[in-house]
């Protein structure tokens, strides 16, 4: 059946130039749409379409020993709800999130503001501070494990020296000083992030409107305040929600310093997950997991754009 | 066994040994195997093996020579230890036949075998006659670490097992000595044979020296220690369920007794001795500063000196105790059969019969005895044709007294735990362990880790897991006699 879509045949008749004009001009509209498609549908197959199925697989029983694809219903979901250590992994990555977010932000920032003039060689330290972001997060871990080392590791005896004893931390292994070490190889490695978005932002602040300000006789916090924070504030939103997206996947640094150890103790949602799903395969437990860590997260996201009023 | 049919499998075994009819059928095994896969020349079978030095045996030694041999090519894959259960099972589950051969830790085989991963061996076994001459492996190897409700599904391929390593320069001290026995009344006992006995010479040690050397260090990280404390737990003892109830038993005052003797001798140990891991504690030994340590057979190797000058092992430390280190078994007298490797075949691979020659071939007296004395290899004696060599008690002056401790072990060794998802009971003792070196308390750790072990077996099933244990339990070296 012809549709009556653009085809001189159908249009023509009485008012035929004016309906002719009216499909062209759909068309045109639509074509955008047909331009976009395929991208969309790409966009579909790989976004979407792994959380269908990860929702599908967590209805079912697919374990190590069973393959059990009869549906479920929220069993594990309800079994997750009681699973406090799923709850306490959720509570570790939150600590990494606000205590890492804030740090690295606040670094960045201060960093930005210290290359911000053209001083000698700053390109050289620009590039030597970018080095860690470069760095794979696991090796990073792995280097941050031998510098944490109590016998042979530089921390210990840098310490040491203002101590005037030998410092037998046990940075990987004593429950005080396990999230600390894990902060500071997870702020090290990312705060050049924050540094380099934000150097970008602060770059492009109109310097005329901060000298009118200084001139006005605002001082440095006013005119931050009220003149750079709200020029830099779509990238830094930017910045944030990138790493804040990060740490919460959080799971390479930790896995190379403590495996989330001692116990449970710096066990984050990914490395639960991954010891769960990979480890033992409890393949569908780990999925309504997923899910569950999506949803959380997408709300989360939504309030925080709305917060931020940068998704307008 | 009654006293008559002892004396005549003694004597067969005897008679057998003097005539090299061991040799013979070995010789046998490996050349049957290379005959028959002849028909397979121009193939190509992929092997799954641990990542790094392990892989180098079938890279540079014994791929290229079965290739020679037989036109096969060997693909390895290499994986790390810790993926490669993952690995084997999510290939199974995807059915990509992407593996033909597999190395298994044999604790993980009651898993693989439940999953559907492994093939039987038994029909290809007989059909290549290589029955005879796989009971030539050493009986504990064999007789707990090749078969599944009675089937074969791996041939053991690796005699992993704990052995204590110890300076007998340092123990045979006349000033540590004279020191022992003026604090203890008696002399010091050289090994020390038990766990009393060893926390009082290594304390004295290092009492005595001042720490130079420590009287003793061990890897305490978790991933070790979990092995440790299995050995160590079932010595003074201990037992990790009720066979009747299925509760967990590992709070029981043995349990915490190894734990606080654990804290106990930190103290005399090196600082920050509970990070150490496998390098940490070798590093310390080859160097001189630990006077004992237990370990895995290379220790024993790497301390002599033997293959050390091998480009593939030039980050072992150089050793400064060649010619000092005496072989014992651990205190208690049950070294741990820790992890070691298995041969198998993968029930998806689509050329099973080559990939079983290939395993039968590599596992074979002939070759694996070239394999074990492979100097940058990390296979160990396992086999007793391995243990009776000539050839490899000549490799360094006190490769004799080396041997006969690693058969000693292969007698008394205690199997690691296997029942159904084991890692996540061992999970549990890793996070235990961990959390022992954070300063929490022994016993609550264990109360914490025997419920969180009962709510795994719970969530198996009581009886499903019951009857794996039972089945495990019943192997003549889960428990010591």
């Amino acid at each position: 059946m012809n549709s009556g879509g653009a085809t001189g045949e159908t249009v023509a008749g009485p008012g035929g130039p004016a309906l002719l004009t009216r499909a062209s001009q759909a068309a045109d509209r639509n074509f955008k749409y047909w331009m976009i498609f395929p991208a969309v549908l790409v966009i579909l197959l790989i976004g979407l379409f792994p959380v269908i199925y990860t929702l599908i697989v967590s209805t079912q029983n697919l374990t190590m020993m069973d393959e059990d694809t009869t549906f479920h219903g929220l069993m594990h979901y309800r079994a997750l709800l009681e699973d406090a250590r799923f709850w306490e992994s959720l509570l570790h990555t939150f600590i990494f999130v606000v205590v890492a977010l804030p740090a690295e932000l606040i670094f960045g920032l201060a960093m930005a503001y210290l290359f911000l003039e053209r001083l000698p060689g700053r390109q050289i330290f620009v590039a030597l501070l970018v080095l860690p972001v470069i760095t794979s997060p696991i090796i990073a871990g792995a280097t941050w494990r031998l510098l944490f080392d109590n016998r042979f590791g530089p921390i210990n005896q840098i310490l040491g020296w203002f101590a005037g004893e030998p410092v037998p931390i046990l940075w990987t292994v004593d429950p005080n000083f396990v999230y600390p070490a894990i902060l500071i190889a997870e702020i090290w490695q990312w705060t050049p992030f924050m540094f380099l978005l934000l150097l970008a932002a602060l770059s492009n602040v109109d310097q005329s409107q901060i000298e009118a300000a200084e001139l006005d006789g605002a001082g440095f916090w006013r005119t931050f305040t009220r003149i750079v924070l709200p020029a830099i504030w779509p990238v830094m939103a930017i910045a944030v929600l990138i790493r804040a997206l990060d740490l919460f996947r959080l799971f390479d640094v930790i896995w190379a310093l403590t495996r989330g150890g001692p116990g449970t103790s710096t066990e984050t949602i990914s490395i639960y997950a991954y010891v769960l799903g990979f480890q033992q395969f409890e393949t569908s437990y780990t999925s309504a997991m997923a899910f569950l860590v999506i949803v959380i997260l997408a709300v989360s996201i939504t309030l925080i754009l709305r917060r931020m009023e940068i998704d307008r | 066994m009654d006293r008559r049919k002892f004396v005549l499998s003694a004597s067969a075994l005897a008679g057998a040994s003097a005539f090299g009819l061991p040799r013979l059928a070995n010789a046998q095994a490996a050349k049957t195997a290379v005959e028959a896969a002849k028909q397979f020349a121009g193939t190509e079978i992929s092997i799954v093996w641990e990542a790094g030095l392990q892989s180098l045996d079938p890279l540079n030694f014994s791929g290229p020579l079965w290739e020679k041999g037989t036109g096969i090519k060997v693909k390895v894959i290499e994986v790390p230890v810790a993926e490669m259960f993952t690995k084997i099972l999510q290939e199974h589950r995807a059915g990509t036949g992407a593996y033909d051969a597999l190395n298994v830790i044999p604790s993980w085989m009651p898993d693989l075998v439940r999953a559907g991963a492994l093939e039987d061996l038994d029909p290809y076994v007989d059909k290549y006659g290589y029955r005879d001459e796989l009971n030539a492996i050493a009986p504990v190897y064999r007789d707990n670490q090749m078969t599944v409700d009675g089937k074969i599904y791996g041939f053991p391929d690796d005699g992993d097992v704990f052995i204590m390593y110890y300076r007998k320069d340092i123990l045979g001290d006349p000033k540590i000595q004279a020191a022992y026995k003026e604090k203890y009344g008696t002399d010091l006992p050289v090994p020390p044979k038990t766990w009393l006995e060893f926390d009082q010479v290594g304390s004295l040690i290092t009492e005595v020296t001042g720490g130079k050397p420590y009287g003793a260090a061990f890897f305490r990280e978790q991933a070790y220690g979990n092995f440790m404390f299995q050995e160590r737990f079932r010595a003074e003892g201990g037992k990790f369920f009720d066979a009747d109830t299925m509760k967990a038993t590992i709070n029981s005052p043995e349990g915490v007794k190894v734990l606080n003797d654990w804290v106990a001798e930190n103290k005399w140990m090196p600082a920050g001795v509970e990070t150490w891991g496998f390098v940490e504690n070798l590093a310390a030994f080859l160097n001189g500063d630990t006077a004992m340590t237990v370990s895995w057979p290379p220790y024993g190797r790497w301390a002599a000196g033997y293959g050390t000058d091998e480009e593939a092992l030039s980050w072992v430390p150089k050793s400064k105790v060649a010619g000092k280190v005496g072989y014992a078994l651990p205190p208690g007298g049950h070294p741990q059969l820790a992890a070691g490797f298995a041969l198998s075949v993968s029930s998806d691979s689509k050329n099973k019969d080559a990939a079983y020659l290939f395993i039968q071939w590599l596992n074979s007296a002939e070759i694996s005895l070239e394999r074990v004395q492979l100097p940058y290899a990390l296979r160990d004696p396992f086999r007793d044709n391995h243990f009776a060599s000539e050839e490899y008690k000549k490799l360094w002056p006190e490769a004799p007294e080396y041997l006969a401790a690693l058969q000693a072990g292969a007698v008394s060794g205690l199997l690691d735990l296997s029942i159904i998802q084991t890692d996540r009971y061992e999970e549990g003792l890793r996070q235990a362990i961990s959390r022992l070196w954070g300063g929490d308390d022994p016993q609550t750790i264990l109360d914490e880790t025997a419920a969180s072990w009962d709510q795994v077996t719970d969530k198996i099933g009581i009886d499903k897991q019951k009857a794996a244990y039972q089945a495990w339990a019943s192997k003549p070296n889960a428990y010591p006699k």
